[in-house]
This record gives C-alpha cells, structure tokens and sequence, in this order.
C-alpha cells in the first residue's frame, strides 16, 4: 500500500536516476510522509472504532467463559421472546418517530424558506434548541407534564406517558433539529427560476409544491428520514426514563450489561441494534450517492413573493412544534426550581445543590466540562489534520478510500454499541491499552469516535472549498505544504474548525449512550448523573442538572457565536471585498 | 525594471504519460530557447495543460526526460524546480495582502526583509498595483488580480514562467489589453515562458512560436505565421483560422480535379494518394463579377461581421458551400446579395493540399 505514493505509475521507466540522497530526501519531504501520516491516522481510528468492534461481534459469539459457541447466544436471546418484544418495538416506534419529525421538520422548513414570515431567525434559535439538551431532558419534562403528577394527564385520556407515547414524544423533541438541519440545508438554495418557469407555465401552488419544492427537497427528506430513525432506534437516554416496563433494544443492551451482567447477551442485542442502524447508514450513503448539485453557479436564489394566506399557513405549521419545544424546555426549568413537587410549588435552588444526591454531584459536572473540553481539542485537531491529508496532500487512491470508509464508520455504530465495545476491548487483561480504561481519556477517545463521521464530513466540505492549486502555487514558490498549511489553509477553514470544536462540545457534554459504560469512580459526568438521579427517584435534581448541561451548551454555542463573529469581522475585507 | 532574468533552456525528450490505459500524451519532444515565449495550443483534452503539469513537476510523466538549463529534472519534485506559475484561477491566498501574496515565495527562500521590501515595491510598479499593496485580493478587480498572480509567479525571478490559461477567466477588453502587457513584461524580463491556451486568437497575438496539440501529440510547431499560412495538418488548417476544404482527385504530382475542372498546385500534394483534400482559407478566394470567370456560383447567405461579409456560395461542382470573407467595398461593388451570381477562381499559391 506504500509502495505506490514513492513512484508514480510507470516512474520506473525514467531513464534518468537521481542520487540515492536525493531520493530519501525527497521521499521524506514528500509524498512517503504523508502516507505514512495518513496511514497513522487510519491505525489510530482502526484501533478506536474497528478494533473495539471486532471485539464487540465475537463476544457475541462466545459464552461467559470464552469459548466458541457460533450463535447459541441469538438463538437463546430469540427464544426468550426479545426479538417480538425489544426489536419489533424498536423498529415501529422509530418508524413512527421517524414519519412524524420528518413531516413536522420539512413543514418547517417550508415555512421557514417559502414564506415572508417575520422573525424567522428566532424561530429558527428555537427549533434547534433541543440540540444542546441532552436526550434524557425531554423525557423527564414529558414525566412532569403527563406523568402519574403530571399537570396535563388529563390529555392523555386515560393513556399512559410511560411507554411508547413517552418515548415518541421525547425523541421527537431531541431529533427535530437534526431532521430541520438537513432540510433546511435542502430548501436553502432553491432556485428562483424554477418557480418563475412553474408560474409561467401556469401551475397552480398545490401543483407547483408537489412538482417544485418537494422534489427539489426529495434528497434532504430520505437523508433525515435516515438520520432520525439511526438517532431514535439508537437512543438510550429517552426510553430509559420514560419507557416504563416497554421494552426496546437499547434499554435491553443497558439492562443485560448493567442489571443482570451479561456481557455476552448484551453484545447480541448490540449485534441486533447495529443491523438496522447500519441497514440506514448504507442506504443514506447510496441515495447521496446519486445526488447532484442542481443549485449551480447560474441558479438565481428564490424570493417568497408577498402571500398573506401562505405565511399564515407557514405560521399554522410552525407554531405546534415550536409551542411544544418551548413548553417542554419551560417544563424542566420550572420543575427545577420547585421545591418539592407537587406539594410544595414554592422555588428555591434547593434540587442544585447536587452534593447531597446521588450521581456524582457537582464533581461530576467538572468531570463533564473536561471530558468536552478535551474531546473539543483532542477531536478537531484530529478530525482537520487527517482531513488536511485526505484532501490536501498526494495520497494513494487505495489508502484514501479505506480512510474515508473508516472515518465513515462512526455514524453507523449506535454509541451504546460503541461503549460496549470499549468495555470488551479496552478492559481486556492482555490488552496493553488496559491502563486508560476508568480513566477519562477513554471517554474522551470514545466520544471522538461515537462523533468523528460528521465532524470529518464538515473538514472534508470546508478543504474542498478551497482553491485546488494552493499546494501547487506554494511548491513552486518553495514552500512546503506545512507552510501552506499554517499560513493559508488554516486560516481560511477557521469558521469550519469553529463549527467543529462547538459540535464535538456539545455533543460530549450531552451524550450518554457511549459513556454510561466506560465512567469509572473518578469519572462520573453530568449527563449520566442525570440517569442515576433520576433512577434514584430524585427526578428534580435530575431535571435541574440537565437544565445545567443545557446552559453550558448554550454558553459555549454563545461563545462560539461570538468567536465566529469576531473572525468574520477581523476578515471581512478579504471575504468580500470592501469596494 | 532594472533587473533582467535570464530565461533558461527547456528541453522535453520522449515524453509519454498514461492515465491507466489512457495515453495523454505520447513521444513529446520539444525544446524551448531561452527568452521565448512558447503557446501551447489545442482543444480541450488535447493534453496541453497534462504537459505543462509535467514541466512543473505537478505530475510524474510515465516515460521520458526534461532539462532545463543544464539540470536533468526529471525526477525532481517541484520544490527543486525553477519555476513560476499562475493558474486559470490565480490561486491567490485570499487571506493575504497583495504585498504579503507577492513575498509569499522571498519569504520562503529566506530573503531579508529589506530586500524582500524593494523587490515587492519593484514588482508593484511594474504592475502598476502600488496602491493596492494592502488590499486584499478579493478587492481587486479580475485583470488586477492577474497581475498580482503574475507578480507572485516573478518575484523569486524564476528561469521558467508557466501561464495556465491565465486570461480566460477575464472580460474580452481585459484580456486584450493584458495579453499585450503579460507580452512586453515578459520581453523585457527576457523569462522563458511557455503559455497553454485554447484561444488561437490568444496564441497567435502572443506567441513567438505556437505548438498545436491534439489527442496527445504535437501536430505542428512555428512561428504564428507558419502555422496560419503553412498548417503541416488538416487538424492544424481547420483548427486555426476558417478553412474550406474540398475532397478532390489526384491527375499528377501537380493537378487536382475537382467536380468537372482541373486545377493547378504550387505546393507538393502528399505522396502516392489518389484522393486529396483542397484547403483554401476564406479570404484566399477571389471573386469575380458575374460572367467575368468561368466557374460560377450562387450566394446562398451573407453574414455581416463588421469589418468583412462572410459569404456562403454555392457550387454546381460541390457538394458543401464555400465560405469566402469579402471586405465591404468589393462587395458593393460585386452587388453582391442573397441569390446573386458571382465569379470565383481559387488562385493556385493560396490552396493546401492534406492526405484525404
């Protein structure tokens, strides 16, 4: 695999040869290094993602003892009834989430591109809002909203919150954002003249929707459909608060490892829990594949014209989602001020003295601005130099797609899965990387991983951006691509690397999933804190430490928002021109 | 500019390059005099561009050997190269000053800074850019940003200057005006300059020799005036300029027969064909007031393009029309307009003759 970058095809038929210094020189200085850097970089995500995993699907052939037993463990877990129970269960109820935030976000999304409506960068803050709570906060405001004391039980006729009603609801709250996102992105660029030609040609709105903006979107709409239904079937947090006695595969992984210590059966449910998320990962990758860009450099951008009963339909199909997010984000924050719900409605600061609680305390919120400040660090200097050499340096085509297919992997692998599989690699008495297992450099290297595929795809957008011949400009200028790369590269991605550092914050402040199998007795963290809180039945100490996640992530999203201005600003000149 | 670079000598040998099974170019041998200002010409996919890469080291070539001066650099990366280049997109650093983009490679040779200071004011003046040395290069103007592209390329005074079609992204005025500064900057600095381009009109304005690529090989290389009026190819004679070409008959080394008439050729007819090919450029042809000859045809069309009428005539003898460039007066004066009759004669020391 190395041999190919020294001497470019069909090299050895130069009659010429060069000293032998000359050669190493030039072989160090050149193309050898980088491959051998980005093979460096291919071994440490190998070792992060690959390895573990491997770990993870023999496990799930082998008993307690170790032994080979081929695939005994799925026939005694399908025996005992959890493939009708968790799978299906599972399956449906990501479905059904699925149908609904995808339908609720492009509607959105409509409005918020299709329409005059004022405001609409507020009510765009408030949408993606739920992206800086954990998952585990919407399930706890829906308890306080419709649970057993719940002030609306009554809307529920009868039916229980605990269950699948909860847990769709809840995951419909954390996912919309993701599903608006994307679509957003789709419906952004649209181009005007398709709507002029749909005018002239007399079709009607309802015809000029169906043959226009939808089809315009169709890639956006199979994208997230895909990502929400990954997100929910994967989740942990929501139906591990509110599902009650209904079971799906996530919680079941969480129980057989954590409740009844079954290692082994906790990897057959993983192995169960990675088809399908793995089933949606390929088929989003295929349909991205056939994606053009049809927004190109001649396309004039779409203008809503002036449409009264349209931007009062676009407010009838915001307002519900926004109503709910506001309600279930005001829920949290109230009940985390209540002194002893529902008896005594008084507020007080009394459920954020964590110290007197289980789960850790205020010790383990420290913990948490740690492990994300150091995944923040760790991640986008990780994520852009390996970016840097796919994109930006002579690499062998071969070595190039195995990198990107690795740091792909990521976003197909559930973060429980992924936490399991630490577990089963890293906690390995023959493993020599044994020694950072319970330490929080493993859950920071876990949490790099679980987000690595997005914040890769964002480097890899931001590199391509720009010019292809800086490298070849500063070769013939004498400078190295190093250069090349503090001076001109760097400097010009600094928004990107921005959005990365923020995501991969953020996304470590909030997540459970992966972590809640690797923390040690040093290193408990906030968003697991809320788990043991909330099992514990301190339900308002619970909602008042995610509340406290919300907030830092808001904070940092602040700063960043700030950090991005103050960027844009010291290089207005040279994005735009002044004159 | 007081300082005069001298341009060094390029010699390409038998270079071959293949994408997988696809040969981009074959069995290249060229070599370039020092001070010259060399076009490379051909439609897109010719590999033009291929062979510059190859010269500045951006690609590997598959076979083959280059010098420049007396340095074999075949295998040196380009780094080890002595070479300027600006490309099609400039490939500014948007995030430098005009200054700072114009140092760039002073910078990386270790100059001090004083020097570097008055090589870059140098420079400046040359362009004409002096007080735009702050500027960020988005704040310029296309044209200008050439400029600085091409001072960038310069300031290390490079042995070798490679132009990547830096005109075709500029409006037509600009880049008539530029092609004439790029040319008396380059005469003046004496650089040896090899330029790729898919506009004849560019190449032929520019260039003290044009070499015309097509399909990976060289099909002709010359003056511009060889190439015009001497094309070695039928590829050439239709590539540069309008051509007419008629399939015609051998009689002998020196007659063609053409429909019912026999014509005479001054040039030698390739060797041992029984078919030909006749090229006559569209401004060889003389016509003639009607019944003043006696080969006769028919104006079909006339197109105006200001400073000459194309005409599209029909002959009892030929299948397709011929197309002749007529200045205005002598049109007036052959009243000349659709449907009317008109004389031709295709004089003897204007026509080509191809391998049919």
């Amino acid at each position: 695999m190395i041999d190919s970058p020294t001497l470019p095809q069909g090299a050895s038929n130069v009659t010429s040869s060069p000293s032998p210094l000359a050669g190493l020189r030039q072989r160090l200085s050149g193309r050898w290094l980088f491959a051998t850097l980005l093979l460096a970089g291919g071994a440490v995500l190998s070792l992060l993602v690959l390895a573990p995993l491997y770990s993870l699907l023999s496990k799930s052939v082998e008993n307690k003892d170790g032994d080979f037993v081929g695939l005994a463990n799925f026939a005694h877990y399908l025996s005992s009834g959890g493939i009708e129970s968790a799978f299906v269960n599972s399956l449906w109820v990501a479905a059904l989430s699925t149908v609904i935030v995808v339908f609720l976000a492009f509607m959105a999304a409509w409005a918020l591109t299709r329409t005059r409506l004022p405001l609409t960068g507020w009510v765009r803050g408030v949408l993606v809002l739920p992206i800086l709570a954990p998952s585990l906060l919407p399930a706890i405001s829906l308890v306080y909203l419709f649970g057993n004391q719940g002030v609306l039980k009554s809307w529920l006729f009868g039916a229980e919150i605990y269950g699948p009603i909860g847990i769709i609801m809840g995951s419909c709250f954390w996912t919309f954002p993701h599903a608006l996102m994307i679509l957003l992105t789709a419906m952004d660029n649209a181009d005007g003249r398709h709507y002029e030609a749909a005018t002239a040609l007399k079709a009607s709105p309802w015809r000029t929707f169906w043959t226009v903006t939808v089809p315009g979107a169709r890639y956006g709409l199979v994208s997230a459909a895909f990502v929400v239904f990954t997100l929910v079937i994967t989740d942990f947090g929501v139906p591990k608060v509110i599902g009650g006695q209904f079971d799906v595969l996530a919680t079941d992984i969480y129980k057989q490892v954590i409740g009844q210590q079954r290692f082994e059966m906790g990897a057959v449910v993983s192995v169960l829990l990675l088809l399908p998320a793995m089933l949606a990962f390929v088929a989003d990758r295929y349909v991205q594949r056939k994606q053009s860009a049809s927004f190109t450099a001649r396309s004039v951008p779409y203008k809503p014209s002036h449409n009264r009963r349209r931007d009062a339909f676009g407010a009838l199909m915001l307002a519900p989602t926004v109503v709910f997010i506001l309600t279930i984000i005001g829920m949290a924050v109230y009940a985390s001020f209540v002194t002893f719900w529902p008896y005594n409605l008084e507020l007080s600061l009394n459920n954020y003295q964590f110290g007197r609680m289980d789960g850790g305390g205020w010790g383990a919120y420290l913990n948490s601005l740690q492990m994300a400040l150091g995944t923040m660090v760790l991640g986008t200097a990780l994520v852009f130099f390996n970016a840097w050499l796919v994109e930006r340096t002579p690499q062998p085509k071969l070595l190039t797609g195995v990198f990107q297919m690795l740091s792909l992997l990521p976003l197909a692998v559930p973060g429980l899965v992924l936490g399991l599989s630490y577990i089963f690699f890293f906690n390995h008495p023959d493993n020599p990387l044994n020694v950072i297992y319970g330490s929080l450099l493993i859950l920071v290297l876990c949490t790099v991983s679980h987000f690595y595929a997005v914040s890769h795809l964002t480097a890899i957008t931001a590199l391509k951006q720009l010019d292809q011949e800086f490298e070849a400009v500063g070769e013939s200028l004498k400078a190295s691509r190093w250069r090349v790369l503090f001076t001109v590269t760097l400097p010009l991605c600094l928004p990107a690397i921005l959005d990365v550092a923020l995501y991969l914050f953020v996304n470590a402040m909030t997540t459970v999933s992966a972590v809640v199998f690797l923390y040690g007795h040093d290193t408990q963290l906030a968003s697991v804190a809320v788990l043991a809180m909330d099992e514990a039945g301190d339900i308002a100490p619970a909602a008042a430490m995610a509340i406290l996640i919300t907030l830092t992530c808001a904070g940092a999203k602040l700063i960043q928002s700030g950090l991005r201005l103050w960027v844009d600003r010291s290089t207005r000149a040279w994005r735009q021109g002044a004159e | 500019m007081n300082q005069t670079t001298q341009g060094s000598r390029l010699e390409i040998q038998g270079v071959n390059k293949f994408f997988g099974d696809f040969c981009a170019l074959e069995n290249i041998d060229l070599t370039i005099e020092p001070g010259e200002l060399v076009c490379f010409l051909g439609p897109s996919g010719c590999g033009k561009t291929t062979l510059l890469r190859i010269i500045a080291g951006l690609e590997q070539q598959s076979a083959g050997q280059l010098s420049q001066g007396d340095v074999d650099i075949s295998l040196k990366p380009p780094r080890d190269r002595d070479f300027g280049i600006v490309f099609q997109s400039y490939a500014l650093f948007p995030n430098m000053t005009v200054s700072d983009n114009i140092a760039y490679g002073l910078r990386s040779i270790g100059m001090a800074k004083a020097r570097i200071r008055s090589r870059v004011d140098e420079l400046l003046t040359v362009i004409g850019l002096e007080d735009h040395a702050r500027k960020y290069p988005a704040q310029l103007s296309g044209g200008q940003q050439q400029r600085v592209a091409l001072a960038r390329a310069l300031a290390p005074s490079p042995g070798l200057l490679l132009l990547d079609e830096p005109l075709s992204a500029l409006d037509a005025q600009v880049r008539h005006h530029l092609r004439s500064e790029i040319r008396n900057l380059q005469k003046q600095l004496g650089v040896t300059t090899i330029m790729v381009t898919h506009d004849q009109e560019e190449a032929l304005a520019m260039a003290d020799r044009v070499v015309v690529m097509n399909n990976g090989v060289i099909e002709q290389v010359g003056t511009p005036l060889e190439i015009y009026q001497q094309p070695a190819s039928a590829f050439v004679a239709s590539f540069i300029g309008a051509m007419n070409f008629i399939d015609s008959a051998a009689v002998n080394g020196q007659r063609v027969r053409v429909g019912s008439r026999e014509l005479e050729l001054v040039r030698p007819m390739p060797e041992s064909q029984d078919c030909v090919r006749l090229a006559i450029r569209p401004e060889d042809v003389h016509l003639l007031p009607a019944g003043d000859g006696d080969w006769e045809g028919q104006v079909e069309s006339m197109d105006y393009l200001g400073a000459f009428i194309r005409t599209h005539i029909r002959l009892a003898d030929l299948e397709r029309l011929l197309v002749v460039d007529v200045d205005p007066r002598s049109a007036r004066q052959l009243n000349l307009a659709n449907g009317a009759s008109v004389c031709l004669q295709l004089p003897s020391d204007a026509l080509h003759c191809f391998a049919a």
